[in-house]
């Protein structure tokens, strides 16, 4: 498993080293990367769906809860997802359209919380002329523990 | 009333928070969760088709939903000190800036296990037009 470099925006930069729906393997793993995951992290995908509970911003409060500290919400796997993947994987191909997803939670992620995440394609097939895979993904803080897991469909670029 | 495992039944709903789609909040998200997709950022490029699909214009990530209901759903449970335990969605249909959705859930049943009590939700989000965007269900672990 590599380091994160500083993330590639531009989508297309890379596009020709990614894998097509021909060439995924259900089974095999994809690469990943750990990923430190920072408060500021946190606050802006925060931000961005307007979480606003203060069990994500408000050390005094949350060290009063159950969990004893600050948490990111459960969605933030969808940060994870790219955070922890390198600038050739296929889930960045230019046209990748998601259909569904489906997530089980298990403890939250934390700040500076190092992820790791296990990923491979489980299934590929194609319904309606469209070229779909099945993605499965789980994810680990430093300790081992399961964050949380989760599979997503998605429509392949042709 | 304080939410409870004893006091839900079927067919209560929760009422998820409105959000307005623009240019700015689907770039945000960009930035947010790091999926930079033209789909969401080239107007050019969205004018084309997708294999058997064609969009017009920029969309907003179906994550965004999810991320919606997920805030929903966690809002809900914590003051009844429920855990949100499962999110399973699908995306019935494109949210384009300019557009506001809201979701919203409906407790479908409840049920005990060894060691837990469980409540299923099904979760959907509509636009303006009333249309449903996405639908879902949800499993919250009660005390």
């Amino acid at each position: 498993m590599g380091q994160a470099q500083a993330f590639e925006t531009d989508f297309w930069k890379d596009a020709n080293l990614r894998k097509m729906w021909d060439d995924i393997v259900p089974g095999a793993p994809r690469k990943t990367l750990s990923y430190v995951l920072t408060q500021e992290a946190i606050a802006l995908y925060c931000k961005s769906v307007g979480e606003t509970h203060p069990i994500y911003f408000d050390e005094a409060y949350a060290r009063t809860t159950r969990y004893g500290g600050l948490i990111a919400p459960p969605s933030i796997h969808i940060l994870l997802m790219f955070s922890c993947t390198p600038a050739d994987d296929w889930m960045r191909s230019p046209g990748t359209v998601n259909a569904g997803q489906s997530w089980s939670y298990n403890i939250p992620a934390r700040p500076n919380d190092t992820i790791t995440l296990q990923a491979r394609a489980l299934d590929k097939f194609i319904k309606r002329e469209r070229l779909f895979v099945v993605h499965d993904n789980v994810f680990f803080n430093q300790r081992g523990e399961v964050i949380c897991s989760g599979r997503g469909w998605t429509i392949r670029p042709q | 009333m304080t939410t409870t495992f004893e006091n839900l039944k079927a067919g209560d709903t929760i009422d998820g928070p409105t959000f307005a789609v623009s240019r700015e909040s689907i770039r945000l998200f960009c930035d947010a969760s790091l999926d930079y997709n033209p789909l969401h950022l080239d107007d050019d490029y969205m004018k084309g088709s997708f294999g058997k699909t064609s969009f017009g214009g920029i969309i907003m990530h179906g994550m965004n939903n999810f991320g919606l209901i997920s805030r929903m759903i966690t809002d809900w449970a914590y003051p009844a000190g429920a855990i949100h335990r499962r999110l399973e969605t699908r995306w019935v249909k494109p949210v384009k800036p300019g557009d506001t959705i809201q979701p919203m859930g409906v407790v479908k049943s409840k049920q005990e296990t060894a060691k837990s009590r469980w409540v299923l939700i099904d979760v959907l989000v509509r636009n303006q037009e009333g249309d449903k965007v996405a639908t879902g269900e949800a499993m919250v672990e009660f005390p």
